[in-house]
């Protein structure tokens, strides 16, 4: 299936540069939200929002065509 | 035999030129840990209530803490502390770099400054000794060229410098104290109240290195500080600084834009954290900008600081005042609807030139082009300037004529608030400020916890007094360290985000007490968590401090910040927010409409008062929580707290 990604902020180094923290990713069907950390080889500590909600788990069951954004919190400056 | 302090303070007096050390009992260092409420137990005990700031009369308190000069991230960090020129209220601010452990290392913990010098001076530390040096040919000069000048003058490239530039010199009201030509103690204004006692700057030399108690745990926690790098990011953060919040702020809604009318700015990528790394960085053009373009403070492994330099053109900039934070490039960039980059690093080295916050000066800009957009201020008032939304050469072209009190910028010299003040025809409408202070890049109206901080913190807006309310939720077992199990929904503003608030105010209190930096230690995304912060104070000192005696370190430094407002008079009148934060809904992006219910915040401020257990009526601490916290001798040593504080 295929979702759309978007990694913000430093995050945008787990994807290659021409991207741009921006792309479509190919995973097997009824991969999870672990899955999408893992194949992109994420191990820090990340929000993650499936179609605008953040309040899926990790063992959420992602489905063709959603729109992934992986962000992190950092609230200094 | 102390551990991780030195036991000595050094008294000046620049009246008299008295110079004395006071070597106060362990007990001391104990109960204030350093920093800011270490500073605070001087200015309570020395300076006269209601003095103008920018007298004789105006206690500045330089603090290190325990911990500062030892091995490890996160440590090297100094808080001034004294009454604002910005706002009125207590004044604080902190700052990196190599100073603070440098200062320890001259055998001092701390120096506690008053009167006014006749003549322009600088103080030397060095070696355990202290001496005030003539300082009239550094006078006027910009903070590189007087440091310059110093090192040669002392014969030694090693030593430190805190110094004012012109614009403290000028008494700007949020002049700021800077050493290394490029870290700040930004905010409040405490480089005015240096600037008014003739005192130019501060350095340090010694060789003195702190003693740690438990050097076998001590190395087991420095090595922490390397094996946590990637779980926690802090890798990247070192990578890209922190621009690299300025994006996903944007996409939350959450980056101030057109003087926070907005919380999207459409061209947010042209001054994020990315751009900066790969195209404005110095070395970014042979790919070498982790060598050349970053930099760090003493004994931090992180590497977040931004070093930009620019050969030739309008914007030409000089590496060594170094690069803008996430803050610089939005009250510079989207507040004012800029995306030059150029211009905003530009600007960003003529604050560290002349010696200004970032913060206050951008955003006093931004609020001076609102009066233009909406037309409160012609070209008569900025002598031809064109102050418009988008005009990087106005903007650069003010914050100099800032800096020198030059034409119209001799009056946004005293900050928005007072600039509104004396202008009038409604221009108060369009600030952003509590307490007369300007409000840092984080929008109370998606962040809501901070709308209750950025009103109630008692020097004025700020962004580093608490965590902010999305960490409750990604952080459940860095918050569970101190008691916060119950996170809330999105946008809540309900009691339990204000113990939220409260708690972790608490311990960004007692992280700027210790003087350690806030994005090592601390309950969410921090290189160390809160329980590290314990570890690393007992390991250092040798003492057996636990996480409630931390927090009440934290507390006790917010009371006695508190109740230096209660007794010039200050209190819950004074916890506002800018009007248009409840008034006028943002426009655009993902916070389309936000905006503050006035009935709601109001409730939420009550509850933190309650919790803060401070009177609701009044906003002043109570004497039984000044009791409980030992600060009994602050309302008994003054008589006009002792009459507000019940």
């Amino acid at each position: 299936m295929k979702i759309n990604i978007e990694l913000m902020g430093s995050l945008v180094d787990y994807l290659p540069d021409s991207e741009r923290g921006q792309s479509v990713l190919i995973l097997k069907d009824e991969s999870t939200i672990a899955d999408l950390l893992s194949h992109l080889k994420i191990k820090r500590r990340v929000i993650v929002a499936v179609n605008g909600d953040e309040e899926k788990g990790l063992e959420y069951v992602l489905s063709e065509g959603d729109e992934v954004l992986v962000f992190t919190v950092i609230s200094g400056g | 035999m102390s551990y991780g302090y030195t036991g000595k303070i050094l008294h000046v007096n620049l009246t008299t030129s008295e110079i004395t050390v006071e070597e106060p009992e362990e007990q001391f260092y104990r109960t204030y840990m350093g920093g800011s409420a270490m500073g605070m137990h001087y200015v309570l005990k020395e300076t006269p209530v209601g003095v103008e700031p920018l007298s004789p009369e105006n206690v500045l308190a330089l603090c290190t803490g325990v911990v500062t000069g030892t091995p490890i991230s996160g440590q090297s960090r100094l808080t001034s502390v004294a009454k604002s020129p910005l706002t009125g209220c207590i004044g604080d601010a902190q700052g990196g770099g190599y100073f603070p452990a440098e200062m320890k290392f001259s055998g001092f913990d701390a120096v506690i400054i008053k009167g006014k010098s006749p003549k322009p001076v600088y103080l030397w530390m060095h070696h355990g000794e202290a001496e005030l040096r003539d300082a009239g040919h550094l006078w006027g000069l910009t903070t590189g060229d007087a440091e310059d000048k110093l090192k040669e003058e002392l014969e030694d490239k090693r030593i430190e410098v805190l110094q004012i530039g012109p614009a403290g010199e000028n008494l700007v009201r949020f002049a700021a104290l800077i050493s290394m030509s490029n870290r700040a103690n930004g905010r409040t204004g405490m480089g005015a109240v240096m600037g008014s006692k003739n005192l130019k700057a501060v350095v340090v030399r010694g060789k003195q290195k702190p003693t740690i108690a438990d050097p076998e745990r001590f190395k087991e926690l420095q090595k922490l500080g390397k094996t946590n790098l990637e779980p926690t990011g802090m890798d990247s953060f070192g990578k890209y600084g922190t621009p690299e919040v300025t994006s996903p702020q944007n996409k939350s809604g959450g980056l101030p834009t057109y003087n926070f009318n907005s919380g999207t700015f459409d061209k947010h990528e042209e001054i994020n954290g990315i751009t900066l790394y790969n195209e404005h960085l110095r070395g970014h053009e042979r790919d070498e900008q982790n060598r050349f373009g970053r930099d760090t403070c003493f004994s931090c492994s992180i590497k977040c600081k931004r070093v930009s330099q620019i050969d030739e053109g309008p914007y030409k900039t000089e590496a060594k005042y170094g690069g803008p934070e996430y803050e610089t490039l939005a009250t510079f960039g989207s507040y004012c609807g800029i995306s030059n980059m150029d211009a905003i690093i530009h600007a960003n080295a003529l604050c560290n030139m002349y010696g200004m916050d970032t913060i206050s000066c951008g955003a006093t800009i931004s609020w001076a082009m609102e009066c233009w957009a909406e037309g409160k201020l012609t070209s008569e008032d900025t002598g031809g300037i064109e102050l418009k939304y988008g005009s990087a050469e106005a903007m650069v072209k003010m914050t100099e004529m800032i800096a020198k009190r030059e034409g119209f910028g001799k009056i946004l010299a005293e900050g928005s608030q007072k600039a509104s003040e004396i202008i009038g025809r409604g221009t108060e409408d369009y600030l952003i400020t509590s307490k007369g202070q300007e409000a840092p890049a984080h929008m109370p109206q998606v962040k809501r916890s901070l709308s209750v901080i950025y009103a109630a913190n008692p020097f004025g807006a700020d962004h580093e007094s608490s965590e902010h309310d999305p960490a409750y939720k990604a952080y459940p077992e860095r918050m569970e360290q101190i008691g916060l199990t119950n996170p809330q929904e999105k946008l809540a503003l309900n009691e339990e985000m204000m113990r939220f608030a409260m708690v972790t105010q608490h311990l960004s209190s007692a992280v700027d007490s210790l003087s350690v930096c806030a994005f090592i230690f601390g309950a969410s995304f921090q290189l160390y968590d809160a329980d590290k912060l314990v570890e690393v104070v007992n390991a250092v000192t040798g003492w057996d401090t636990d996480m409630t005696e931390i927090l009440a370190v934290g507390e006790r430094r917010l009371n006695m910040l508190r109740a230096f407002n209660s007794r010039e008079g200050i209190g819950r009148e004074s916890d506002t927010l800018p009007k248009k934060m409840f008034k006028r809904p943002l426009e655009g992006g993902r916070s389309d409409g936000y905006s503050l219910d006035e009935k709601e915040w109001e409730a939420a401020l009550e509850d933190y008062y309650r919790l803060c257990d401070w009177d609701v009526k009044t906003g002043h601490p109570s004497l039984k929580k000044m009791d409980s916290l030992g600060l009994g001798w602050v309302v008994a040593e003054n008589e006009a707290l002792s009459q507000v504080v019940t």
